[in-house]
């Protein structure tokens, strides 16, 4: 194919060479091209090898819905499956032809071609079956992987985009010449408005096809050139170009994504793209039509394209592909493109319509005559034929005889359709016009108004009153625009989706999905296999299931589909048109919530301390918690645990507990409140006491736990788990609006507002005393679950004698930005009592070798006080509370429900893990009855030997007996079911 | 995305709210006798219909307030928003802009790009 260069246009910059390399090879276009059309200049058409069967690929199109042309962009970021129909090239970029190996001239893969009478469809599903099923993991899936497909993954995600949100009353998709006059028309009003355009000038067919001659008396570019500066002069437009509409949602929320960088490299470290979110009143879809193709044998070779793209390249690009193209085509749409030839000088080499001679336009005819083009009338291609290029096509005429043409260029048309898809996003209804053989908007179901081609008004008649009707609320100006054409034809197509080939062969091949290689064989099949429905038919074939969702052939499907079938289009359907309209990436859709961004990470007021000395931290929720603390680099973590535990029960231990959710109480009924929330009693408990207490949701399990601080009947502090805090003062807050909002009852977080330190250990009044030399810490003036409120310093703080170590403890809550002062104060006091920091993992230790349980790993939502042991913490005497009523009914006081045990292996050297279930044979012999599972598991050093703690079937009365833990290698380890509790069973150390 | 216009702050994206279930399920007075299947009724059962719906939601990124609306479950059309102790309104008055997109059946899926 020898292309030539049209020099008068006004968007490419003839003066301005862009080298770009190909492959490897150095070429040079011109600013403002893309890469089709840079490599159409340079005479290359063979892009890519196909999906499937590897066949040689040419460019289809020129715009968004090319099926073939796509390309690696090695220079950003090795962005793979970009458009060459669409990008545009600068200076030193470099793309890659994909899915060939070695080469793109010889490509290995292309033997498939040679296999492809089996590679039919459902080839897949029908044939790696066997002999085993570990034969589809560990060969076919890799090997199929290898074959088939499109572009490399990129290795490194770099791309940096932001959202941006806008909140307008109208937005109009598409800047063609509809779009420009519905915007004029909103010129100056009241009305905010939003102009999109994938484009980076706006005018769309005006630009890119010869049809329009004059506008309003004007050349129109030149009236383009007034118009848009008339929209952009007027203050309530806005405009954004190079911007794709993607996703039309529900209540007119759009998403549309710009190309900062368009003809430019990206620059590393800046955004280069914008996600816009867009809220309208109104959207007015002026997104135009897209051309689609005919299949006949062959009808993939390179050399083959769209009859409007190649007339786009010639308008919009300055370039004519080829110098004498022969036209196929069965309707109107394709006048245009022999005038534009003619026009510039060019002629085509034939001209072939389906369509008979009474039906071809009497102008063109007039044209075709008088200009010596060979016409066919009545006539098809049955074939087009040549190696890696096409070089000659076999013409049937109306005679029946066959025509052998020579040629390196043939342009396509089967028929245009209005862009549906945006329109079947936001759930508008289509109808089949039998007329134009096309889908077109018929019920929207938004406020969605289409106009022009979209709306499927293929002609320009009523182009100012369709606009003035379908704006008529909007209460505007009316436009009278004067419009005049080239082709002054009304559109007019005839039926044709195939050509059935000359010769009948396995080989011959004609494509109704170009990107995901499906052939018009296929569809026979699937429906002569019962995939009948178009929905399966395409699921089964992969139709139009490409990256191009079939933009350019699936409606040919469904005429073929009809025509099998032997129904009427509309019965057929049409398979979903599913958002986004054209593959988004997903650095696109993150935007910057990334990286650090990704979720918010939450510190403790001491955690600087903590990464000076040596804490490894985990994450509990979004906060980051000391897990352990390394006293050098080459302590293993179950050191690093098994000393810091050992240093609690033998000194003293300091934990950082700022994590721990705190909830602020207060309100002249809050002590009913509690009562109703907890299952506790709080009514008795004393000024100044704590106590221990439990949540349930209202089907009877446990939800959270914490300690609950009296301060008077009117204001409480409760304690949540870290991961519950959110969660229970939700519940809090739901339970005071919607239940009971009788009570008199206020609530707040104040998790942040103070920090928390848990100190225990034997050692530990001693270091109290000696950090807070005024306060009397004796048991009996500051009893265990007791608090009392002390300054110290003018820092006001607030000591709960608890312990969840089981060793005497305190915890000390102070405000957050005085807590680094008093850590370091105790940590300087606690020296010569040997106190060391401890992490979250000794901390569980410590506590599963006293028996408390923590809510979300000894529980999972199924567990109730009563099967963990807890009816002690139940106020039978009051009269309501969560879950109260769930406690006795039938499924919660069943006897064998799981209960919490403690386990402790047989043999004491025997190791336990978590997740192993508890059996009660040696032998495993499926069916395995199971009676439950570990839940938490350590190691102790205080003890000697592994502990666990576990639900199990019945647990409670099987306290004494042996049971089975089974291991991952189907053996078991003999376990004793004992009772949760394996140190200091009296509380002596807890009290003392 | 749906716009949700909250009783108390005006008409904002749906991120900022929750779904709390069916609104008007009234919890059982704790403190008298309730049998097992009307307590089990009050905690498992909730309606799922295809269309109206009586609904609670909660502005848990915004003013933290719990209320009520009505929702077309087929469309999502959140159709009125009212504060927890306003009267219920009358499904009645809705039945006429109850559409579902594509006009698919009451019952099922019913993803139908043409008219039927």
């Amino acid at each position: 194919m020898k292309s030539i260069n049209l020099k008068d246009n006004q968007f490419i910059q003839f003066h301005q060479k862009i080298s770009f390399k190909f492959d490897g090879v150095k070429y040079f276009g011109y600013k403002g091209d893309t890469i089709a059309s840079a490599l159409l200049r340079n005479n290359i058409n063979l892009v890519g090898r196909s999906f499937k069967y590897h066949r040689p690929r040419g460019i289809y199109t020129c715009g968004i819905e090319e099926p073939n042309a796509l390309v690696q962009i090695i220079s950003e970021y090795s962005e793979p499956n970009t458009r060459a129909t669409i990008k545009k090239i600068y200076e030193g970029m470099e793309i890659e032809s994909q899915n060939r190996w070695p080469s793109l001239e010889n490509d290995f893969g292309s033997i498939n071609n040679l296999f492809s009478p089996i590679f039919t469809a459902g080839f897949y599903y029908k044939t790696f079956m066997g002999p085993h099923k570990k034969f589809w993991k560990n060969l076919y899936e890799p090997l199929i992987r290898r074959a088939a497909g499109l572009g490399k993954p990129p290795k490194d995600f770099k791309g940096i985009s932001n959202h941006i949100h806008h909140n307008v009353d109208i937005t109009i998709i598409g800047g063609g010449l509809n779009g420009l006059l519905a915007a004029k028309s909103f010129i100056n009003s009241n009305y905010d408005v939003l102009l999109i355009d994938f484009e980076e000038q706006l005018g769309g067919i005006i630009n890119n096809s010869n049809k329009i001659s004059l506008i309003d008396n004007k050349e129109p570019k030149d009236w383009l050139k007034e118009t848009i500066q008339e929209i952009e002069d007027s203050k309530n437009i806005k405009i954004l170009k190079n911007t794709l509409v993607t996703t039309y949602n529900y209540i007119n929320h759009l998403i549309a994504i710009e190309d900062r960088f368009v003809g430019s490299k990206p620059i590393e470290g800046k955004v280069n793209s914008t996600l816009h979110k867009i809220r309208t009143g109104h959207t007015i879809l002026c997104n135009g039509h897209i051309e689609r193709f005919l299949s006949f044998q062959n009808n993939d070779l390179p050399g083959i394209m769209l009859s409007s793209s190649f007339e786009k390249y010639m308008c919009r690009y300055g370039l004519a592909p080829s110098k004498e193209p022969v036209i196929f085509s069965n309707n109107s749409n394709s006048n245009s493109l022999v005038y534009c030839l003619i026009k510039a000088g060019l002629k085509p080499k034939a001209y072939i319509d389906s369509r008979s001679g009474e039906e071809i336009e009497p102008n063109l005819f007039d044209l075709i005559r008088k200009n010596d083009v060979p016409l066919y009338t009545n006539s098809q291609i049955k074939g087009a034929f040549g190696n890696k290029k096409i070089e000659k096509i076999l013409v049937e005429d109306s005679s029946g005889a066959l025509n052998e043409i020579k040629c390196d260029c043939l342009c396509l048309s089967g028929g245009i359709n209005p862009d549906v898809h945006l329109f079947t996003q936001s759930k508008g209804l289509l109808d089949w016009d039998e007329k134009d053989l096309t889908y077109k908007p018929s019920k929207p179901f938004q406020p969605t108004i289409t106009l022009g081609s979209a709306s499927g008004q293929f002609n320009f008649d009523n182009l100012n009153s369709d606009i003035n009707e379908k704006l008529k609320t909007f209460k505007v100006k009316k436009l009278d625009v004067k419009l005049e054409l080239n082709t002054n034809t009304k559109y007019n197509i005839e039926k044709l989706w195939e050509v059935s080939p000359q010769k009948k062969s396995l080989w011959a091949k004609s494509f109704i999905d170009l990107q995901n290689d499906v052939t018009t064989k296929d569809i026979r099949q699937a429906i002569t296999e019962g995939f009948d429905r178009i929905e399966h038919l395409k699921r089964y074939t992969t139709n139009s299931m490409g990256t191009d969702q079939g933009k350019i052939s699936s409606i040919n499907a469904l005429g073929i589909v009809s025509d099998l079938l032997d129904k009427k289009v509309n019965e057929v359907g049409t398979t979903i048109y599913r958002p986004p309209y054209a593959p988004l990436s997903f650095s696109a859709i993150a935007g910057r919530n990334c990286y650090e961004f990704y979720d918010p990470e939450r510190k403790s007021p001491i955690h600087s301390w903590h990464l000076k000395n040596g804490a490894i931290f985990e994450d509990v929720g979004q906060w980051k918690r000391p897990w352990y603390f390394q006293i050098n680099k080459d302590e293993s973590m179950h050191d690093a645990v098994q000393r810091e535990s050992k240093n609690v029960r033998e000194n003293a231990g300091i934990l950082d507990g700022s994590t721990l959710g705190k909830i602020e109480i207060k309100g002249e009924d809050a002590l009913e409140f509690m009562n109703l929330i907890y299952t506790n009693s709080f009514t008795k408990m004393k000024q100044g006491s704590a106590r221990y207490a439990l949540m349930l949701g209202e089907d009877g399990m446990v939800k959270d736990d914490g300690i609950i601080c009296k301060i008077s009947d009117q204001h409480f502090i409760a304690t949540t788990t870290t991961g519950g805090a959110a969660t229970v003062l939700g519940c809090m807050e739901e339970y005071a609006q919607t239940e009971w909002p009788n009570l008199k009852v206020f609530m707040n977080s104040i998790t942040e507002q103070y920090a928390t330190f848990n100190i225990s250990g034997p050692k530990t009044r001693e270091i109290m005393k000696k950090a807070f030399p005024n306060i009397n810490f004796s048991n009996e003036e500051f009893p265990f679950m007791t608090f009392q409120f002390h300054e110290f310093n003018g820092i006001p703080i607030r000591i709960l004698r608890a312990s969840f170590t089981g060793e005497l403890g305190y915890e000390i809550y102070i405000p957050s930005n005085s807590a680094p002062k008093i850590w370091d104060n105790i940590q300087s006091v606690g020296k010569e009592f040997c106190l060391a920091p401890y992490g979250t993992e000794a901390m569980h230790l410590l506590r599963a070798e006293k028996g408390y349980i923590i809510v979300g790993q000894d529980t999972d939502g199924s567990i109730t006080p009563i099967d963990l042991g807890l009816s002690w913490m139940i106020g039978k005497s009051k009269k309501d509370f969560l879950g109260k009523r769930s406690l006795t009914r039938s499924d919660t006081i069943r006897e064998d429900r799981k209960q919490l045990v403690g386990i402790i292996p047989s043999n004491k050297a025997d190791k336990l893990e978590e997740g192993q279930h508890i059996i009660l044979d040696k032998e495993i012999k499926s069916p395995v009855p199971m009676l439950g599972h570990i839940t938490s598991c350590y190691y102790s050093s205080t003890l000697g030997h592994d502990f666990a703690l576990a639900v199990i079937k019945n647990g409670h009365s099987m306290i004494g007996t042996k049971a089975y833990a089974s291991t991952s290698s189907m053996s078991t380890t003999g376990v004793d079911i004992v009772k949760p509790v394996f140190y200091d069973e009296d509380n002596k150390r807890l009290v003392s | 995305m749906l716009i949700i216009n909250c009783p108390y702050c005006g008409p904002r994206d749906q991120s900022e709210f929750s779904n709390g279930g069916e609104a008007h399920v009234k919890r059982p007075d704790g403190s008298k006798e309730i049998g097992d299947r009307e307590w089990g009724e009050y905690v498992f059962i909730r309606a799922n219909p295809k269309g109206l719906f009586y609904e609670r939601w909660v502005h848990t990124h915004g003013c933290r307030k719990w209320f009520n609306c009505v929702r077309d479950t087929s469309t999502d059309e959140i159709l009125v928003t009212y504060k927890l102790d306003e009267k219920k309104p009358n499904l009645n008055n809705f039945k006429s802009v109850v559409k579902t997109p594509s006009g698919e059946p009451e019952v099922g899926s019913g993803n139908f790009t043409v008219e039927k």
